[in-house]
């Protein structure tokens, strides 16, 4: 049985499809850690997750998404974990996350940044990150989850700043207040339907909201856009 | 009038939403986000108030006239209501 560690969480997964093998072959782990546990996927995990009446998906895909639930109610009851939908993009050891509905352009910020930065800049994940409280601090970490463009790092990075991403005419960027990121992150995230496991991510949440800088970025697909987001968010110049 | 079972108030970071939990998920996947008023009015609520209850809540917790304390307080059930989330 393959081991993986995700979100420095441990675990065996007993697939019934090669293809969440192959999704997951970079987080593969032989160490000696042991396992915080087992996820024995079954055809019903697998069609739970077939949630999408207007689409057919095949079961070998299907059943990655439900092994990444299995992993984010592991690491929510016991690791203080979540996902966040994001782009998350590691500048100097300090991590910046994109967020917004999808097809807003958080992807196409997050290259605009590797196109300036160049090697500087590493992509920890294109889509669905895992966020952690550790030690005191929040870091993000990549994961197999990585998005259509495929972008992951393994890797973690304390969490600097969240950004919520609208397009915008003219490049403008202020501070937010958790009241305007509040249900941004609670619709990007997955939440649990259990009552006390709701309030663990609500404290969660409460306490990102609270530790990490907010931004509001409304901007166009330019170098200009990149360039203001990075300079207001780092606090460095280019 | 009473909030239906699996609906939540939780404050966040100073900020009020009802999550559903359990399996009240069923019906309702969403955020309601509320401000102070709201969320007093949905603790009332919670204990199985009338309109007419929270009118009177209204009236001795804030400085507002009854006419506008009646408009408030039906506009706030008629959108519970509407979303399903009173019994």
């Amino acid at each position: 049985m393959p081991k993986y560690k995700i979100a420095d969480v441990v675990f065996e997964a007993k697939l019934l499809y090669g293809y969440t093998e192959k999704l997951c072959k970079s987080y593969e782990y032989s160490g000696d850690q042991p396992c915080a546990f087992t996820a024995v996927m079954t055809e019903e995990d697998i069609q739970a997750e077939n949630n999408d009446a207007t689409q057919e998906f095949p079961a070998a895909y299907l059943e990655s998404l439900a092994l990444f639930r299995k992993l984010l109610n592991y690491a929510l009851k016991y690791s203080d974990g979540i996902v966040f939908h994001s782009s998350a993009i590691m500048v100097d050891g300090n991590a910046y996350l994109f967020t917004a509905p999808s097809g807003t352009g958080k992807s196409t910020h997050a290259r605009l940044w590797r196109e300036m930065l160049g090697d500087k800049a590493v992509m920890i994940n294109d889509d669905k990150p895992i966020v952690r409280w550790v030690d005191g601090a929040f870091y993000v970490y990549g994961t197999p989850w990585n998005g259509k463009h495929r972008l992951d790092t393994n890797c973690r990075a304390k969490i600097k700043a969240i950004c919520k991403i609208s397009q915008a005419k003219e490049n403008t960027i202020r501070r937010a207040s958790t009241a305007e990121m509040l249900l941004t992150v609670l619709n990007q995230t997955i939440r649990p339907t259990e009552a006390d496991v709701m309030d663990k991510l609500l404290k969660m949440i409460e306490k990102l909201l609270t530790t990490v800088d907010l931004y509001c970025l409304g901007c166009n697909i330019s170098r200009e856009a990149a360039e203001l987001s990075y300079k207001t968010m780092s606090g460095e110049e280019l | 009038m009473k909030i239906k079972d699996g609906f939540i108030l939780r404050e966040v970071a100073g900020n009020f939403i009802v999550v559903a939990v359990g399996n009240a998920v069923k019906d309702f996947n969403g955020v309601i986000t509320l401000n102070e008023v709201g969320a007093f009015l949905w603790k009332k609520l919670e204990g199985g108030a009338t309109e007419e209850d929270l009118v009177d809540a209204l009236l001795s917790e804030y400085e507002v006239e009854k006419d506008v304390a009646e408009a408030d307080v039906k506009k706030f059930v008629d959108k519970l209501v509407g979303a399903g989330l009173v019994k």
